[in-house]
């Protein structure tokens, strides 16, 4: 499975929502439903998931399905 | 008078005489003056480190260096004032929240309640190494079960270690709240509700570590029987803020105190703070004006909370907040809980204590 379809896969199990909503312009917070604690739970799973830390700085950048995609394949190469 | 019957609390090696704490209240409203009061009846008396450096003449210059400095010196004086036990409330939001925590467990602060915000990560200045093995207790403030789980878990997995305790705060409580604005009034998020859930996603923990995590509530409550109450309900200690304001140790001015004698039950209403929360406050005409729509003069002399919109906000709440504790209230408000209309004279933090170890003992014979 590609890193991007083991996001979207995180985000559809944390936040309970359809596949479809999951759009690289989604907004967790205002499409998504989430509340501040769901997307604490998002990162926390992200980093269990791929074996990497995420700065709260940079945490804090991570608002949408697209931003977290993109920020998570750049994390990856790095580390590679 | 025979304090037997109120419970002492126990946070690791850290033990109360009474299981009061005296919740940290800021901008200035809790420092070394009603901290060391408390300390010395017995309970906890927290600094509330929030804006602290607003006090000093150069926070427009240096707001951190002035936080820092002022925080450890309310410490040192609170210290020298008592040999009770003292603690620091810091914000997780606050932008120099890696300092304050260095501050408090350098000057020796017995124990630190860390609220607005989850404290997952520990400060990058003082590595988990050192956080096992310091004196000073870390005790998280959540609003909610999952708050909690998440924190607890978060070190578990991270740490292999859990905090001391754990407060849980409900919708009854002052200043910045942990819900939403329509869970507020909503009977599933009742204080006694949270602590009954909380208590069961704790008592996991204490098993998996071997560990006794004291479950403490805070948020309304307000007198002897509410701390009876409570302690049946199972948590093992009480924080309470506004009860402390009508004191003459409160180290607010005598307008702020006042203006909790004087308000009425409806004068407690519920703000849109700036900084993205909901918060319970006194009604007054600053208020009414911000939510009329008009602008209060504002400079920001430095981002003291990673939360906070400051391009947008209609006012600086440290600054607003600090005019209160000064006494000016046309250019500020006061923050307070629910139940702060009860509060009919200033009393002594001692007379305080002995009416709450009174009205627990009534409730407990009853």
């Amino acid at each position: 499975m590609s890193h991007e379809d083991r996001v979207r896969e995180i985000i559809v199990d944390q936040l309970g929502v359809d596949a479809s909503a999951v759009t690289l312009e989604a907004s967790f917070i205002s499409d998504l439903g989430a509340d501040s604690l769901d997307t604490v739970e998002l990162i926390m799973a992200f980093e269990e998931e791929f074996d990497i830390e995420i700065p709260d700085e940079e945490a804090e950048q991570l608002t949408t399905v697209g931003k977290s995609i993109e920020y998570l394949e750049k994390k990856l190469a790095e580390k590679e | 008078m025979n304090s037997s019957k109120m419970p002492k609390l126990k946070i690791g090696a850290l033990e109360t005489k009474i299981p009061i704490i005296q919740g940290g209240m800021s901008v200035g409203i809790s420092l070394s003056g009603l901290a060391s009061a408390v300390a010395s009846e017995g309970g906890i008396g927290v600094i509330g480190s929030a804006g602290i450096g607003m006090l000093e003449s150069d926070f427009s210059k240096n707001f951190s260096g002035a936080n820092i400095r002022a925080l450890g010196k309310e410490i040192r004086k609170a210290k020298e004032m008592t040999d009770g036990i003292i603690g620091v409330n810091i914000m997780v939001a606050s932008s120099d929240y890696d300092d304050l925590m260095l501050v408090a467990m350098d000057e020796g602060a017995d124990i630190v309640f860390l609220g607005a915000g989850l404290p997952l990560r520990t400060p990058k200045k003082i590595p988990m190494e050192r956080l096992k093995k310091i004196s000073t207790k870390v005790v998280p403030i959540v609003s909610s079960a999952r708050a909690a789980k998440i924190v607890f878990n978060y070190w578990a997995k991270a740490y292999e270690h859990i905090p001391d305790a754990v407060v849980v705060e409900g919708p009854l409580a002052g200043g910045h709240l942990g819900f939403k604005r329509e869970q507020i009034d909503n009977p599933d998020y009742t204080l006694e509700r949270i602590l009954t859930e909380v208590i069961s996603v704790i008592e996991l923990f204490e098993s998996q570590f071997d560990k006794d995590i004291p479950v403490i509530v805070a948020g309304g409550i307000y007198t002897g029987a509410d701390i009876y109450k409570f302690l049946q309900l199972g948590a093992q200690g009480v924080q309470m803020a506004t009860r402390f304001v009508a004191t003459h140790e409160c180290d607010a001015s005598i307008k702020f105190k006042e203006a909790y004698v004087n308000c009425k039950k409806d004068d407690l209403v519920i703000i849109d703070s700036p900084v993205g929360l909901p918060g319970r406050a006194i009604r007054n005409q600053f208020l009414e004006d911000v939510s009329d729509g008009i602008k209060k003069p504002f400079m920001c002399p430095w981002k003291c909370l990673k939360t906070c919109d400051y391009e947008k906000a209609p006012y600086c709440i440290a600054l607003a907040l600090t005019n209160a504790k000064k006494g000016r209230l046309g250019k500020g408000f006061a923050f307070a809980g629910a139940n702060a209309y009860l509060a009919d004279e200033i009393v002594s933090v001692k007379e305080l204590m002995e009416t709450l170890l009174e009205e627990y003992e009534e409730a407990a014979r009853e």
